[in-house]
């Protein structure tokens, strides 16, 4: 309890090394496989009744699926929509992670900046390879805006691509300081609730509730972010300028 | 069901990429600038000090760009 950092350390909970090759299974990856099975259970579950007038499940999925169709056409327009699958399963997946990471207990897998880096890396390299099939050579256009005078372009350049390696390593950190600070904080202030004992315990308790709901709306608003922003980027791709 | 996602939602999030890109695009400049400084070119400190500056613009642009993208919705 006196190293508010120790909840995010990772031990193997089974050890399998075959070929050489450590593929333990820890906590986190526990986590990922239960999130991902819970997210295709909970859709395929609202998929089974298929009916004109919703069930419960089915209309949660409904809304859900509604949003992320928002979110496509607001950011990458109609022929974004052939992503829907991606942006989908990342926005589930995410919420989820964040979500059932809250659960005392559980382990936040989006707190691990190796598994955000992979999601953001990830797009980031999708995003220029149909950024480079779709439109060839280019694509490379991206590096120079439009209306740039001719003298600026050799400084443009540079400033460009700077912006454009900064998406990916933006995506990550965000995600990942969001999710570990906010359980630091809970962490913190639950150690500060056992050493007070009855007297003062109370104080940090009533904070700790408090930054629960506020750590339930930041689950929900860094989920959006990182699907919203790998839309833009996308976008990008689809239609550069 | 609104085709747009909650307005609630899109504002904070609008609103708080904004300040990671900054940063970001500072740590890329420079890191860029002290890779070169210290595996390319010996030229110490100028390749950090450039880096940083044009990741100092490419974060202000950003920043701006995120901006105007605001000001239409």
């Amino acid at each position: 309890m006196n190293d508010p950092l120790h909840l995010f350390e990772l031990h193997p909970l089974v050890t399998l090394t075959p070929f050489g090759v450590d593929v333990s299974l820890n906590k986190a990856a526990l986590m990922m496989f239960l999130v991902a099975g819970l997210v295709i259970l909970l859709m395929t579950g609202a998929r089974a009744s298929g009916s004109l007038i919703p069930t419960k499940l089915q209309s949660v999925a409904e809304l859900l699926v509604e949003f992320i169709r928002g979110m496509i056409h607001d950011t990458m327009g109609r022929d974004g929509m052939r992503f829907f699958p991606l942006i989908a399963s990342l926005f589930l997946f995410i919420l989820f992670c964040n979500l059932l990471g809250l659960i005392p207990g559980a382990y936040t897998v989006t707190s691990q900046l190796a598994v955000t880096g992979v999601f953001a890396v990830g797009v980031y390299v999708l995003s220029l390879v149909v950024g480079f099939r779709l439109h060839g050579a280019k694509f490379l256009g991206i590096l120079v805006p439009p209306g740039t005078p001719g003298w600026l372009v050799p400084l443009m350049i540079p400033i460009e691509i700077i912006s454009q390696l900064a998406r990916p390593v933006s995506l990550a950190v965000r995600l990942f300081a969001n999710m570990t600070a906010g359980h630091v904080i809970l962490g913190v202030l639950f150690a500060l609730t056992i050493s007070g004992g009855w007297a003062l315990g109370w104080l940090p308790f009533s904070f700790t509730v408090a930054l629960y709901g506020l750590e339930v709306g930041i689950a929900f608003i860094q989920a959006y972010i990182f699907t919203v922003l790998t839309c833009v980027y996308m976008g990008d791709a689809l239609h550069p300028h | 069901m609104p085709s747009s996602p909650d307005p609630m939602f899109a504002g904070l999030g609008q609103a708080l990429r904004v300040g990671t890109q900054m940063l970001a695009s500072l740590i890329v400049g420079g890191g860029l600038g002290w890779g070169a400084d210290v595996y390319l070119f010996a030229t110490a400190p100028w390749g950090m000090a450039a880096g940083l500056t044009l990741g100092l613009i490419a974060g202000i642009r950003g920043a701006r760009r995120a901006a105007q993208q605001w000001q239409w919705k």
